[in-house]
């Protein structure tokens, strides 16, 4: 019953090849999994704001401590990059830049696009 | 009657719930620069606005199919005991329902229905 793939085992990871594409792809992944474990922390500060007046100040507070901002730039990096990349995603799912070229080209875009943005968030919040 | 979790259905939720997701997230950061809010009261009131109440509960809606397609997806690829693995997507599953009821309690009670 059980069938095994005869996959080639390659594990060494200098001679690994990590194509773009396999960069925004590892990377949607990554940034997904870092959103979810956003998400309770978020909720909790949209709780946290609407409760009352005190409430909001306190949420407003937290925001600009320095271990939340710092926090908050993985998060950052992990919404622009999903975004993002997501949005390649969908457009390849309808046949648009699925030429490798063009589809390189876009994983190169969509990556550094989510640092850059980064980058403009951290300006803004340090 | 196959399995809602798999195949075709879960793909196309995790492209609807994702267009969702990004429609929201561009739309979101352009409503509160035209409409900026300034205190805790602005805030409160752009909350229990119909459409903003809708339009946020669909969007918890949205990331509690997509995270959990994704996060699935993601545990199934790298988690291979079978107990582990069962352990991790019980606890995803835990916390993305336990954090969708409460948004919806969040945006329920900012709205002034209950």
């Amino acid at each position: 019953m059980t069938t095994r793939r005869s996959a080639p085992v390659y594990l060494n990871l200098f001679r690994i090849q990590f194509p773009v594409g396999a960069l925004t792809s590892i990377g949607h992944r990554i940034s997904g999994v870092l959103l979810f474990l956003a998400f309770p922390w978020l909720i909790y500060l949209f709780d946290l704001s609407l409760r009352d007046a005190a409430g909001f100040r306190h949420a407003g507070m937290l925001l600009q401590s320095g271990a939340l901002r710092l926090a908050s730039v993985p998060v950052a990096w992990s919404l622009f990059h999903h975004l993002f990349s997501g949005i390649r995603f969908l457009l390849i799912d309808i046949e648009a830049g699925v030429e490798l070229r063009q589809a390189r080209a876009s994983a190169w875009l969509v990556n550094a696009a989510g640092m850059l943005a980064t980058l403009l968030y951290v300006a803004c919040i340090r | 009657m196959s399995n809602p979790v798999d195949g075709l259905r879960t793909w196309l939720l995790q492209r609807v719930s994702a267009v969702y997701l990004a429609v929201y997230l561009v739309c979101i950061p352009v409503v509160f620069w035209l409409r900026p809010v300034a205190d805790y009261t602005a805030w409160r009131e752009r909350f229990a606005d119909p459409v903003m109440a809708i339009a946020s509960a669909g969007f918890i809606l949205a990331v509690l199919v997509h995270g959990w397609v994704g996060l699935r997806n993601v545990i199934l690829d790298y988690v291979h005991p079978i107990g582990l693995r069962l352990l991790i997507l019980v606890l995803v599953a835990f916390l993305l329902i336990g954090c969708g009821f409460w948004g919806m309690r969040v945006l329920i009670l900012a709205s002034g229905m209950a």
